[in-house]
């Protein structure tokens, strides 16, 4: 099962895949979800772009993978990609992982020592996307 | 989608146009060979008409027909097979390529720049080819034949049977059954007659006759004579003709696919037209494409022959006048007015007059009749099975295909509202049959028909497109059907900027059976993404690749690689390594197969130089392939100048430069001077220390003055070091240049045969194969010889790279193939410049000349070996060592001279010491000093001046001139010398420098002088430590005087008592076994050691580890003419019974060196003291001064000793020496100065300090104005039974120890406060006068007589004598109580 999970702010902060071999297909796919995560977002009246629902649900169906898109208020855009045939996730576990995920991205900015706009590299980060990885796929 | 050229409008039209076919007779095929044309062919340029065209709808209107164009083709003409349909497509779009200066548009989304081409002409002509090669089909009939041309020549005897010879076969054609393939649009097919006549040739009388003939017989309307070839075709082509046909006739093999042979006759030459070698040269599209030409055979349809490839232009239409031009011209016109447009209104009509009947029955009764009777024109739809699929056919007479007709006929005059009428009923009546082709086809073109309406009074149904791509893909299986419906209604959507619905049907539309289908509809798909109202940068992007990708897959590599290209711009630099590296792989890879290596190396270059996140392996691969393309690109270009490599990365930098021999470090015992060598780190603080020393060496060499022009002496340069000047580099000497590599892949790579790249001298390099391991640095050293002064520029490195991986199966020979020569080169930047404020606001760097060093004539080399140098010293230790000084060069050097961060630490020997030329190894075992043998006595004594020690004034001596026979060392020549070293007095590895200096004899103006830099490690470890105190010895003077009489005179409190405390220290088990103290020399001006107290006797003290001694020694003034001179006096006390001459070399350089002398030192100090007391009043200065050389002594101990250390079972003896300098009675001085400790923690102050009020003498130091004595018997006896009182008598000596005169109160009775005091003195009074007030004179000493008196006997203590004493002349003082005595106890007994 085939899973990623991408944090992007138009270029890549940060990219984790199981398994590994595949990341090429992963990151034209999350590329490529990008305009629709900006069309969303365009979508959004400016005067409802302050109480905009964070999480963007479901960005396009691929035929193997489900992508899901999660934009924070900086335009930071979190995108998880899904193997199709994996029925356990449904849109409230997805909703959750973002929120979970958002949380931690935030204690990685507030890091006084990251540099905004380097690839994270944090340890702490890293392992609560891997423990997440383990627990949802 | 791109745009086009067309517009939508005109693209449709085009699309869909009426057909005419043509039938020639064989002499008409003949006359227009002549122009190397058929018939077809010839027309084909003039088909579109330029006027407007008039009909009359069925009520009545009249239709305007605008820029009409008919299609005319020979009648025999056939679609392609599907294999060829798609070899052919496959042709047309490699052969259309973009042009090369194409205008770009560059199209700006958010932060991306995108340079695109504007138009996708391969695209266009793919529709154009592929809607034109589509195959008639039952179920539309646009492209069915509406009208036959008959076409005979005038030459022929008898046109007009030829004329109906030619009906005949048309007739046959069409109605005999035997030909499945021309269709036609209705039984009654229009007929018009061409008489062709060929001016040149023919009769025009008899063809006008002919043609009279023909329009009596045909009627004007159906008849025409063309009349061409004006000129014979061999007499010179104007070259000014005009070519038509050249923009049409290049897709020849399209427009008469016939063409490629089905049947090689009579053994043509295989070459096939459609061979992908063909040249394809986009910018040249018409002449040099190989055509096949048409031979239409009218009696033999079936059979054609092939003229196949030929290479040499050929011209087309020679025959052909401008007058020409127009009457094909006219022709056409003529007949499509005359001819076509009538027949097409007539039929319309027609179909309407049976419409209209037909439907005189209600509709609903018509379609409820046909669902009760199951329909007769449906014959095959009874069967069940057949319902839903495709295969549903209808009698060519069925009504539903009359409305068909009359619509398509509607549609091809441009009328479009009746079409779409017409194809809105249809749709319903195919769709209530379930005839799922035929409605589709309606539905298609209702669609179309209804886009095409001007004015738009419906919107454009693109569900109807939608149902219809459906069905003709999943229904009918009908992919060619599905493309077209596509292609239109992409077309459509697009013109209506419905982009996002384009794409979304290109992309549905790309299938796994057509890899160029698929691969022109996703880049069409992409450009839509891009076109949208907010462009969807990274869709396109992505769209790209996979068109890219598909266009590989179909042999498309030009277009493959444009979509590739394309897509890069989106993925560059945007951190997205992964993707951005599979780009430029695949880039690279088509790049090189489509013979552009320069390209394909760039690309390669790219994935190679960025800090890949790729896997060692492919990493690897990568690597391989690009030093296979590199490799095969460099053997096409011969060019000298060889190509940059990327790899591995150069740090340009980080170059280092060392100018001179790399160094010997050690040649059997001699060990060479460490100099400089690359292989130090650079420290600016050494090298700050180094350019000190030279500049202290300089200045002295100068005479004191340290030349403007001085530069210090640079061997090695680096980043660090100031690059501002040319360096200086001495001919026959090596210049290294050192190269920093960086290897940032993960696999390792091999670099060989590396060598420099230089201009203006020719010589020698070399260059080690090395190794660049993954990720590490690696250093290159490259050396050059120059031979010739003058400059020299250092421009690059030129090597082999290769892969590293050491393949064992293959050997060396799989190494050298994968290797590839470049060179990179070494572009240094100088600092970045902040000095003006233009500097400060822009960025700029200045020079660096590193890398351009300029060559001088031949300089002097010295080369310095030290013999015997030890690595390790006890604390103080003394050893004799040997340097060897050569000069290597061939010129003679001079002025040699040394400076050393611890001048203390070494000497050459005074002057005036005799420089005993002992060989080092005989010398091994001697002692250091000199020694004369001599029973200890009373001190010996030498008076020696600094001056001779090379120690003048109060600095240091940094700098020692060494001595050369003559002053020269010539060319080979060598030179020893002696060399002592003392060990340092702290404990610890030291580091110390030395800096040689020397000159060339000849003075060159741009090399000075030269410098050799040494740097000694010395490991000091503790020997012994020193303590000594100097106190005043209280002895009588009375009973001195009868001991030493004669020195009374000049002694007057001159004697004092040094003891000397000495430790050993010495912690190390290693060897050392016991010190010896041998022998305690006094250095001073003032002061010298006069005897030895303890111990007494021939032996020296001796001290194994931890152990400690005292020695005790009486040190009396210099004679006064020893005190006043400048000059020292030496006074050697040996323990002994050898005497060591501390008055010469080593001994007293040493001292000397080691900064010992106190004088200097305090007189500094005192001078500081001096000018602060300035400011006070001349008798507080007086006072203090006074008062301190009252307790000031000025002597300096030297203590020599042995130490035996046992060493690999050999017992040795070392010598050394430690020196501790008194400078106050009763302080305690040590031969390990706590100076240094004191400082290590300074409070940082941010407020200047307080100059120190100036200090009022001490009471401490008052208190020693006047040192007393007692003088009493020790026992006295006295009968107490007898004589109750006893008178003692005593006498109390006070002597001045001041140079002033002194006021002073005895005072008797004091007793004092403290209670045990009181007890421990019992009770005994003085007696007489108790309280004196007394004056003493400098120096003078004064008795006065006292008398106890005791009551009982006892032991009584006699000390009770207050004394108060001030200086005279300071009235404002009060009286300072001395040091009291020491108590003197006296014993009474009773008698």
């Amino acid at each position: 099962m085939q899973t990623a999970i991408m944090i992007v702010a138009n270029y890549p902060l940060y990219i984790r895949s199981v398994p590994t071999q595949g990341e090429l297909k992963f990151h034209y796919t999350v590329h490529t979800s990008l305009d629709v995560v900006e069309e969303k977002i365009s979508g959004v009246g400016k005067a409802l772009a302050d109480q905009r629902e964070l999480y963007l649900g479901l960005l396009y169906p691929t035929e193997d993978y489900k992508v899901y898109g999660y934009v924070t208020n900086s335009k930071v855009k979190f995108v998880i990609v899904v193997d199709s045939s994996n029925t356990s996730l449904r849109d409230n576990e997805i909703r959750s992982m973002f929120r979970k995920l958002h949380n931690s991205f935030t204690d990685v900015m507030c890091n006084p020592f990251y540099n905004p706009g380097d690839p994270i590299q944090s340890k702490a980060f890293d392992s609560i996307v891997s423990t997440m990885m383990v627990q949802a796929f | 989608m791109a745009q086009c050229v067309q517009s939508v409008q005109e693209f449709i039209q085009d699309s869909f146009v009426p057909m005419v076919a043509v039938l020639c007779s064989e002499d008409a095929e003949r006359v227009t060979r002549k122009n190397s044309l058929s018939f077809p062919e010839l027309l084909r340029p003039f088909c579109r008409l330029t006027s407007e065209g008039h009909l009359r709808d069925p009520n009545n209107q009249v239709v305007v027909v605008k820029g009409l164009r008919i299609s005319v083709t020979g009648i025999n003409t056939r679609p392609p097979q599907t294999p060829e349909m798609h070899k052919l497509l496959s042709q047309a779009v490699s052969v259309c390529q973009p042009p090369e200066g194409s205008p770009a548009n560059v199209i700006t989304a958010g932060d991306y720049d995108l340079n695109i081409s504007a138009t996708t002409p391969w695209f266009e002509t793919y529709r154009e080819n592929f809607l034109q090669s589509m195959p008639a089909s039952e179920h539309e009939f646009l492209n069915h034949y509406l009208a036959c041309m008959l076409v005979v020549s005038s030459h022929e005897a008898v046109p007009t049977e030829q004329f109906l010879k030619l009906s005949q076969e048309q007739h046959r054609i069409q109605h005999s059954g035997e030909f499945t393939h021309p269709k036609w649009f209705n039984p009654n097919t229009l007929k018009y007659y061409v008489l062709l006549h060929d001016i040149s040739e023919g009769d025009e009388q008899r063809a006008e006759s002919v043609y009279e003939d023909m329009k009596q017989r045909y009627g004007t309307q159906g008849c025409y004579l063309l009349k061409i070839n004006s000129r014979s075709g061999s007499t010179g082509a104007d070259e000014q003709m005009p070519d038509p046909w050249s923009q049409y006739l290049h897709k020849t093999s399209i427009h008469s696919p016939v063409n490629v042979p089905l049947v090689f006759a009579d053994g043509v030459s295989e070459t096939h037209p459609l061979q992908l070698d063909q040249p394809t040269d986009a910018g040249y599209p018409s002449n040099n494409v190989s055509q096949s030409v048409n031979n239409v055979d009218v009696t033999r349809p079936e059979k054609q022959a092939s003229v196949t490839s030929h290479t040499t232009p050929t011209p087309r239409g020679t025959c052909l006048t401008l007058n020409d031009h127009d009457h094909i011209r006219q022709f056409i016109q003529e007949f499509t007015f005359r001819g076509l447009l009538p027949h097409i209104e007539k039929n319309i009509r027609q179909l309407n007059d049976q419409l209209v009947s037909r439907k005189g029955l209600s509709r609903s009764l018509f379609s409820a009749t046909k669902k009760l009777f199951g329909g007769g024109k449906v014959p095959e739809k009874s069967i069940a099975e057949l319902k839903n699929t495709a295969g549903l056919l209808y009698p060519s007479e069925a009504p539903e295909l009359q409305i068909r007709k009359m619509a398509d006929l509607c549609f091809l005059v441009q009328h479009y509202e009746l079409a779409y009428n017409c194809y809105h009923t249809a749709k319903k009546d195919f769709l209530s049959d379930q005839a799922m082709l035929y409605a589709a086809g309606a539905l298609e073109m209702a669609a179309v028909a209804a886009f095409l309406q001007s004015g738009a009074p419906r919107p454009y149904p693109a569900h109807y497109m939608d149902t219809a791509i459906q069905t003709y893909r999943d229904v009918c299986k009908n992919m060619l059907l599905a493309e077209r419906c596509c292609i239109l209604s992409a077309e459509i959507l697009k013109s209506q900027t419905k982009y996002s619905d384009a794409a979304t049907l290109l992309i549905k539309m790309t299938t796994e059976d057509s890899d160029l289908r698929s691969a022109l509809l996703l880049e069409q798909a992409a450009h839509c993404f891009i076109n949208m109202r907010s462009p969807m940068v990274r869709k396109f992007a992505f769209h790209m690749i996979l068109a890219g990708h598909r266009f590989s897959k179909a042999g498309q590599k030009r277009h493959a690689l444009r979509c590739y290209c394309q897509a890069l711009q989106v993925y560059k630099g945007k951190d997205w390594t992964l993707a951005e590296d599979h780009i430029n792989f695949t880039i690279g890879r088509q790049s090189f197969t489509l013979r552009q290596p320069e390209n394909a190396v760039a690309a390669f270059r790219h994935i190679l130089i960025n800090d890949s996140k790729q896997s060692a392996v492919q990493q690897a691969a990568f690597l391989r392939e690009y030093l296979y393309v590199y490799k095969s690109m460099s053997q096409l270009t011969s060019d000298s100048s060889l190509p940059q490599l990327p790899l591995p990365c150069l740090h340009s930098s980080q170059t280092r430069v060392f100018f001179g021999h790399e160094r010997r470090l050690a040649e059997g015992e001699k060990q060479a001077a460490t100099h400089v060598s690359l292989d130090q780190e650079f420290d600016r603080d050494l090298s700050q220390l180094w350019r000190e020393l030279e500049e202290q060496v300089v200045a002295v060499a100068n005479r004191g003055t340290v030349p403007i022009t001085f530069q210090p002496s640079q061997c090695c340069l680096n980043s660090q070091t100031d690059n501002l000047r040319y360096p200086l580099a001495v001919v026959e000497e090596p210049i290294i240049v050192e190269m920093v590599f960086r290897n940032l892949l993960k696999v390792p790579l091999a670099l060989s045969a590396l060598s420099l790249l230089w201009k203006f001298t020719p010589k020698d390099f070399s260059g080690p194969q090395v190794v660049c391991a993954p990720f590490f640095f690696y250093l290159a050293r490259l050396k050059l010889l120059p031979h010739k002064t003058g400059e020299l520029h250092v421009l690059g490195v030129v090597y082999n790279l290769g892969t590293g991986e050491v393949d064992n199966s293959e050997g060396s020979l799989a190494g050298d193939l994968m290797c590839v020569r470049g060179q990179q080169n070494l572009e240094i930047q100088g600092p970045r410049l902040n000095m003006t404020k233009e500097e400060k606001t822009s960025v700029k760097y200045g020079p660096d000349h590193r890398l351009d060093p300029i060559i001088t004539p031949p300089m002097p080399l010295l080369e310095v070996f030290f013999i015997n140098f030890p690595t390790g010293l006890l604390c103080g230790e003394i050893r004799k060592a040997w340097v060897e000084f050569v000069n290597v060069s061939a010129v003679p050097l001079t002025g040699l001279r040394v400076a050393s961060t611890h001048p203390e630490f070494f000497t050459f020997g005074s002057a005036t010491s005799d420089l005993t030329p002992v060989t080092p190894t005989a010398a091994e075992h001697c002692s250091a000093y000199k020694t004369v043998a001599m029973p200890p006595s009373v001190a010996t004594v030498s008076l020696v001046s600094p001056a001779a020690f090379g120690v003048t004034s109060s600095d240091r001596p940094i700098v020692a001139e060494i001595p050369l026979s003559q002053g020269v060392l010539g060319p080979g020549e060598a030179l020893q010398i002696p060399l002592w070293l003392r060990g340092p007095d702290r404990e610890g590895v030291h580091e110390i420098n030395f800096l040689f200096y020397y000159e060339s004899t000849e003075k060159t103006a741009k090399l000075s002088h030269r410098v050799l830099r040494h740097t000694a490690f010395i490991c000091a470890s503790r020997s012994l430590s020193v303590k000594a105190t100097a106190s005043r010895s209280n002895t009588l003077h009375g009973r001195e005087r009868e001991s030493e009489e004669r020195q009374e005179g000049e002694d007057k409190n001159g004697s004092m008592l040094v003891f000397v405390d000495v430790e050993n220290i010495n912690t190390s088990e290693a060897g050392v076994r016991e010190f010896h103290i041998v022998q305690v020399s006094s250095s001073s001006r003032q002061w010298r050691l006069h005897k030895c107290i303890n111990p007494v006797g021939d032996k020296d003290s001796k001290l194994a580890s931890r152990e400690r001694g005292k020695l005790c020694f009486k040190a009396t003034r210099c004679r006064a003419e020893e005190a006043t001179s400048e000059k020292y006096t030496f006074a050697d006390l040996n323990l002994g019974n050898e005497q060591i001459v501390s008055s010469t070399t080593p001994c007293a350089d040493f001292f000397f060196r080691s900064g010992l002398p106190s004088e200097p030192r305090r007189g500094g100090v005192s001078t500081g003291g001096a000018s602060q007391m300035r400011r006070q009043s001349g008798t507080d200065e007086g006072v203090t001064n006074i008062v301190k050389k009252c307790s000031e002594v000025e002597l300096d101990i030297i203590v020599l000793w042995k130490a035996y250390v046992v060493e690999d079972n050999k017992q040795l003896i070392l010598e050394g020496q430690l020196h501790v300098a008194l400078q106050t009675i009763g302080k305690e001085a040590c031969s390990l100065s706590q100076k240094e400790e004191a400082q290590e923690m300074v409070l940082l102050k941010f407020k200047p300090d307080v100059p120190p009020p100036v200090s009022k003498p001490s009471l401490e130091q008052l208190s020693h104005l006047i040192k007393t004595c007692l003088h009493y018997p020790e026992s006295y006896d006295h009968p107490f039974p007898q004589k109750s009182l006893c008178m003692v008598p005593v006498t109390l000596m006070l002597s001045n120890c001041s140079l002033a005169q002194v006021d002073v109160i005895v005072d008797l009775r004091h007793k004092t406060t403290s209670p045990e005091s009181l007890e421990v003195h019992g009770s005994f009074s003085w007696l007489g006068q108790t309280q004196y007030k007394l004056q003493l004179q400098a120096q003078e000493v004064y008795r006065l007589s006292l008398k106890a008196c005791f009551f009982q006997a006892g032991v009584y203590n006699l000390g009770t004598p207050r004394v108060f004493a001030k200086l005279a002349q300071t009235s404002a003082m009060c009286e300072t109580s001395q040091q009291s005595a020491m108590p003197a106890l006296i014993i009474i007994n009773s008698v």
